[in-house]
C-alpha cells in the first residue's frame, strides 16, 4: 500500500508539474510568455474587477487610466519606489517579475476599459470640491487640478485620470503626497497638497469619485 | 496571571529568531506572490481570508510563482484553567509551554495544481498514565490539494477545481466553516468543548475528501465532496494521528457533502450566507467491520460578513448545525436517535493590522443518551497584537455559563461550570 500511496503521488506531481494551462489561463506571475490581458483577467482582476473598476476603496480603479501614468506607476512598485502602505503590501510582490511588455499589454488593456464614476453622496462636498478643481486655492497659490488632471478630470501622459476614482482612495493618497515622501515620483503632488487642508481633500475626493465626464 | 520571565524570553527569542531573517522572511505563500499578509488574511488575522484570499485558494493556490514552498508556524502559551485538575499538569497551572509547531509545504505546483499540507508536532500529545508524563508526537494536520482553473472574461467569471483533502471543510474559504472557525488559535478553548456534531469535529485527519465545486461570477458557490476513511493510499494524510489516541475512525463506503453559498461585494464591504449538509455512516467499534454502523445527518445554515478598508478590519462570523444521530450499532444506547445543536458566532474587529479584539459565543446543546439537555455554552472575548505581521500575541479568556446542561454540580462532585473558565495567553509565530 506504501508503494502504491508513493506511485500515486509521484503520478501526480509528474502530471502536474508536466502538464500547465494553456498560456491563455495562466496565473503565473514569473513567465514572460503569458500576456499581460491574461494576467489582467487571472490576477489584477481579483481587485481591481475585470472591466478595472474595483469595488473595494482600498484598490484604485484602473479603468482609462493614461498608458504613461500606468507604467509610470508600476515600475515605481517594481522598483520599490513607490512606498505608501497599499502600494508595498499589495503591489511590490505582485510586479517584481513583470517584464516591459506584460505592462505594456496591462496598460493597453487598461486605457480601453470604461471607468465608471460612483454616485454622489454629499451634494455640499461635492460642491466644494468642484470649486477647488475648477479655481484651485488662490489664496494658498493651489493651483485647480483641473490645470494638469484635464478639465473632466481624465488625465493625459503622465497625469492621472482622477474622475470617477474611489474616494477614499483618493483622499488617501491626497494625504500621502502632503505628508510622506511615499510616492516620490509625485514630488510635484507634494508641494500642491502640502496646503490641502482635510477638509480641501475630503471635498475634492468626493466631487471626483462622482464626477463621469460629459 | 502573573506573566512569568520563561515566557517573556520565550517572545523575545522568537522575535529575533523571526527578524533574523530577511525582509522576504514570510510564509510560503507570500514568498509566491511576494505581498503582505494583509493582502490575503483579513487585518492580519491569519487564517481569516480577504476577498483575495479566497480567490486565491479557490484558483488552487496558483497565483504568482513557485517558490520554495516551506514555512513553518509555533505557539507558545499559558492556560490557567480556574479550577484545574493536576494531572493534566502545566497545561491547565498557567505555566508557559511550548505547545505546538508545524511545518507546511504549501503552495504553487503547477498553473493548475496546488497545495496546503500541515505535518504539526504536539508537545503534550499522551499522557502516561502511571507517571503522568506527557510525550509529544508528530502526525499529519490540515490538507488540501487543489486542481483548479478559471475561464474569464467581460461577461463571466467561473472558478472551478478538485479538491483532495482530510477534513471536513478545511477545503471552505470562509471562516464560520467549523474546520477554521473560533477555535483556531492553537491551544484555544474558544469553542468551549463539549460534544460538537461530527461535521465540526471528531473527522479531522481521519478521513480523505475528494470533491469537485464551482464558484460563478464571484456568487454562487457549490461543491459537492465524498468522504471515505483516509487509509490505504491516502493514509499519507493520516500518518501519526492515531498514535496512542486509539485506532483510526472507519467510514462505512463514500459518504456526501455538499455546501452552497451566495455572496456578493459592495464598496468595502463582503458577505456571504450558505446552506451545508454531510451525511455519514462510521463503524462505531474500527477493528469489527461486521456490525451496523452509527449514521450522522448534519446540516448546517452559515454566514459571514467582513468591513476591510485601512485602518478597519471588522469581520463576524456566525455557524448554526443540527446533527442527527441514529446510533443504530450502539447497544448501551437507551435513546438511540438523538441530536446535536451546536451554534458559535464571532465578531473581531482589527486597527491597522496590529491591535485586535474579538468576541465569540459557542451554545452546544441536544439530547444525548443519557442526559436530556447537553448545553455547553459561554463566551471568549478575546485582545490581540501583531507587532509584526508574522508574530501574534494575544489573551483570551473563555467563560463557561454551562457545562453539559448544568451550571453547577457539572461533574457530579460539585464542580460548577465556571471552574473551567480559562485564561489563555499565546504568541502564535509563522515565518
Amino acid at each position: 500500500m506504501k508503494t502504491a500511496t508513493i506511485a500515486l503521488i509521484l503520478a501526480i506531481a509528474a502530471i502536474g508539474t508536466g502538464c500547465s494551462t494553456t498560456n491563455e489561463r495562466s496565473r503565473n506571475l514569473a513567465d514572460p510568455s503569458v500576456s499581460g490581458k491574461t494576467l489582467a483577467l487571472q490576477v489584477c482582476s481579483n481587485c481591481h474587477g475585470v472591466d478595472g473598476n474595483s469595488v473595494n476603496p482600498t484598490f484604485p480603479k484602473l479603468a482609462g487610466q493614461p498608458v504613461e501614468y500606468f507604467l509610470v506607476e508600476m515600475k515605481e512598485f517594481r522598483n520599490h519606489h513607490r512606498a505608501d502602505p497599499a502600494g508595498f503590501e499589495y503591489m511590490w510582490g505582485l510586479s517584481r517579475s513583470l517584464t516591459d511588455r506584460q505592462l505594456d499589454e496591462l496598460a493597453g488593456y487598461y486605457v480601453q476599459q470604461k471607468l465608471v464614476a460612483d454616485k454622489p453622496t454629499d451634494a455640499g462636498r461635492e460642491a466644494a470640491g468642484k470649486n477647488i478643481f475648477d479655481r484651485g486655492v488662490p489664496a494658498k497659490n493651489i493651483p485647480p487640478c483641473m490645470a494638469c488632471h484635464g478639465a473632466e478630470g481624465t488625465g493625459n501622459g503622465k497625469f492621472p485620470r482622477i474622475a470617477g476614482q474611489h474616494a477614499d482612495y483618493l483622499a488617501k493618497q491626497l494625504t500621502v503626497f502632503k505628508r510622506t515622501d511615499e510616492r516620490p515620483e509625485g514630488a510635484l503632488m507634494e508641494t500642491i497638497a502640502h496646503d490641502l487642508t482635510s477638509e480641501d481633500i475630503e471635498n475634492i475626493s468626493a466631487y471626483l469619485a462622482s464626477h463621469s465626464p460629459k | 496571571m502573573k506573566v512569568s520571565f520563561p515566557l517573556l524570553r520565550g517572545v523575545w527569542f522568537l522575535s529575533i529568531l523571526l527578524a533574523a531573517g530577511s525582509a522576504q522572511a514570510v510564509p510560503s505563500y507570500a514568498r509566491q506572490t511576494g505581498q503582505n499578509c494583509v493582502a490575503c488574511h483579513a487585518g492580519g488575522q491569519f487564517p481569516e481570508l480577504t476577498p483575495y484570499g479566497r480567490m486565491f485558494k479557490l484558483t488552487g493556490y496558483t497565483i504568482g510563482q513557485r517558490t520554495m514552498p516551506l514555512s513553518m508556524m509555533g505557539v507558545l502559551n499559558a492556560n490557567k484553567v480556574k479550577v484545574n485538575d493536576p494531572a493534566e499538569g502545566k497545561q491547565q497551572d498557567g505555566s508557559p509551554i511550548f505547545n505546538t509547531a508545524s511545518l507546511f509545504i504549501a503552495g504553487k505546483i503547477s498553473d493548475n495544481i496546488g497545495g496546503f499540507a500541515q505535518i504539526t508536532y504536539n508537545n503534550y500529545d499522551a499522557q502516561n498514565s502511571d507517571s503522568g508524563k506527557w510525550t509529544g508526537h508528530t502526525g499529519a494536520d490540515n490538507m488540501d490539494f487543489r486542481y483548479a482553473d478559471r475561464l474569464i472574461d467581460a461577461n463571466r467569471d467561473l472558478v472551478y477545481g478538485v479538491t483532495l483533502h482530510n477534513n471536513p471543510t478545511v477545503q471552505d474559504v470562509w471562516m464560520s466553516a467549523p474546520a477554521w472557525g473560533p477555535a483556531t488559535v492553537p491551544g484555544s478553548t474558544g469553542s468551549g468543548g463539549g460534544l460538537l456534531p461530527i461535521l465540526a469535529d471528531g473527522l479531522g485527519q481521519q478521513v480523505a475528501g475528494i470533491g469537485a465545486y464551482a464558484y460563478w461570477n464571484r456568487t454562487l458557490y457549490a461543491e459537492l465532496t465524498g468522504y471515505r476513511t483516509g487509509n490505504g493510499i491516502f493514509s499519507f494524510m493520516t500518518q501519526g494521528v492515531n498514535n496512542d489516541h486509539g485506532p483510526q475512525t472507519i467510514l462505512k463506503g463514500v459518504n456526501p457533502y455538499w455546501r452552497l453559498a451566495l455572496t456578493h461585494e459592495w464598496g468595502a464591504h463582503n458577505a456571504m450566507i450558505g446552506l451545508s449538509g454531510l451525511d455519514v455512516k462510521i463503524y462505531p467499534d474500527p477493528t469489527d467491520l461486521s456490525t451496523p454502523t452509527d449514521h450522522y445527518r448534519d446540516v448546517g445554515l452559515d454566514a459571514q460578513y467582513q468591513y476591510l478598508l485601512d485602518p478597519h478590519s471588522l469581520t463576524a462570523q456566525a455557524s448554526y448545525i443540527h446533527e442527527k444521530q441514529d446510533l443504530e450499532a450502539n447497544l448501551a444506547a437507551t435513546n438511540p436517535a438523538d441530536t446535536i445543536d451546536s451554534l458559535r458566532a464571532k465578531v473581531s474587529y482589527v486597527y491597522h493590522a496590529k491591535y485586535g479584539a474579538s468576541l465569540s459565543y459557542f451554545d452546544v446543546h441536544g439530547s444525548t443518551n443519557n442526559n436530556p439537555d447537553t448545553a455547553t455554552r459561554g463566551w471568549t472575548p478575546e485582545i490581540f497584537w501583531t507587532p509584526l505581521q508574522y508574530v501574534r500575541i494575544g489573551l483570551q479568556y473563555t467563560q463557561f455559563n454551562r457545562v453539559n446542561g448544568l451550571s453547577s454540580n457539572t461533574d457530579g462532585a460539585g464542580r460548577s461550570a465556571r471552574d473551567d473558565n480559562s485564561l489563555l495567553l499565546y504568541v502564535w509565530g509563522a515565518f
